[in-house]
């Protein structure tokens, strides 16, 4: 049973920003698939939420050079949009695994951002992508990398009285090329034992220009497997190459022993899913 | 749910053991703990405060010192706290023992055995488990602070 609370609608992202600050307590609703579920557990007892729902500052999808994408937009909106898939088709096949349909539709990709699960799929995509979150106080505007944006299981670095606008996404390289991919041994819906977002850029004499790595599930927060990169970069990207730099993940990684496996068997799944995911991005 | 942690700290074993067997002044190393208040007979009252993520735990309870060993520098405690907002209670056993490295080095070892009742429970062992591990590690670590300043 949810305990009783007051819902305060916000009518601007000025009136929402106000809202915040004069309530530290507060938690703020937006797509409410992860924040109802928690007042259900009985886990947060907010006396108040601010309901962001009706921003319209908040929506919509935008290209400038970088894809923009309001923090309202919701999974299925943002998997369906001609932009997002012109701009990177991997982010918006990425946004289309994110838990069920009906969650999708509900959803917001700001709102998954900001709950901070770590099992979560766009966090390590974004993260491999170099995106970054635009956030939004009274006191003004701070950009912030994607990757800095998560600091523990379900914590961020979004402040008190700091709301997630948007996030911006970077154009790829030229000739670079993306892929999300996930472990699922159990049912399509579950959380992935181990999720690998990617990016590689090979030049003509087949040398590695560029490459992003960042895992998801294996770690309090999306892990950037930095030692696998610095395998490859600048390195001939063979076969034999790819699959001894992505093993090299299994010392970056951390992941926890639960239902989908125990902590040494994520490592090795983690080396096997990022070779898998590299492999992908040869041309 | 069972954790142990070693270290080795910068200072002189009487000096660590005088801070740790002083219940009120280890509670203020502990992150999150608000005043400890002497009951009698080596039983204590406190408060924790633990964050994980959105959800805020404001754990209230005793602490007694069941065992202590003044020359073996050991001593064990008994934690009993719950929150009575969320609805939830941790118990936990520590065992905490001090061991003379050289004349200025100390090392030391804290194993606890907790148990997590009722709703705080929902939030999942390894996340429980990681919180309960950074909070021993930040004692330890503030303790060897205190210890060497």
């Amino acid at each position: 049973m949810i305990a009783p609370f007051e819902l305060v609608r916000a009518g601007s992202l000025a009136e929402a920003l106000e809202l915040l600050e004069s309530d530290p307590e507060a938690h703020v609703l937006a797509g409410g698939t992860a924040l109802v579920l928690l007042m259900k557990q009985g886990l947060l007892r907010p006396s108040r939420l601010i309901d962001i729902g009706g921003l319209a500052e908040l929506r919509g999808i935008r290209m400038n050079g970088d894809l923009r994408i309001g923090a309202l937009t919701t999974h299925l909106e943002a998997e369906r949009s001609a932009l997002v898939r012109r701009h990177c088709p991997a982010l918006a096949s990425c946004f289309g695994t994110v838990a069920t349909v009906r969650i999708r539709a509900q959803g917001t990709v700001g709102g998954n951002l900001a709950h901070a699960d770590p099992a979560q799929d766009p966090p390590p995509m974004l993260v491999a992508l170099g995106a970054v979150a635009v956030l939004e106080s009274g006191a003004g505007r701070r950009e912030v990398p994607m990757e800095d944006l998560f600091v523990d299981v379900f914590e961020t670095s979004i402040g008190p009285g700091e709301l997630l606008r948007e996030i911006v996404v970077p154009p790829l390289a030229e000739g670079a090329r993306a892929t999300y991919v996930k472990f699922l041994p159990r049912t399509e819906d579950d959380y992935a034992t181990v999720s690998v977002g990617a990016v590689l850029r090979v030049d003509a004499g087949g040398r590695c220009a560029d490459v992003r790595v960042a895992l998801g599930s294996v770690g309090p927060t999306p892990v950037r497997a930095r030692r696998v990169e610095s395998a490859l970069r600048g390195e001939r990207v063979t076969p034999a190459r790819l699959r001894e730099a992505a093993m090299l993940v299994r010392e970056e990684v951390d992941p926890i022993a639960d239902a989908r496996g125990s902590a040494a068997y994520k490592r090795e799944m983690a080396g096997v899913w990022t070779e898998r995911a590299l492999r992908a991005l040869l041309p | 749910m069972k954790l142990d942690h070693s270290a080795r700290i910068d200072a002189p074993v009487e000096r660590v053991w005088a801070i740790v067997s002083d219940v009120p002044r280890a509670g203020r190393l502990v992150p999150g703990v608000g005043p400890v208040e002497p009951l009698g007979a080596d039983r204590y009252r406190g408060t924790l405060r633990v964050q994980i993520g959105p959800v805020r735990l404001d754990l209230a309870g005793d602490i007694e010192v069941t065992s202590r060993d003044e020359t073996a520098r050991t001593a064990a405690l008994r934690l009993d706290a719950a929150d009575h907002r969320l609805g939830g209670a941790v118990r936990a056993t520590m065992r905490l023992a001090l061991t003379q490295a050289t004349p200025s080095t100390t090392d030391i070892r804290i194993e606890t055995d907790a148990q997590v009742l009722g709703r705080i429970g929902e939030l999942g062992e390894p996340i429980i488990r990681r919180k309960a591990d950074r909070i021993v590690s930040e004692l330890i670590a503030n303790l060897a602070r205190e210890a060497s300043s």
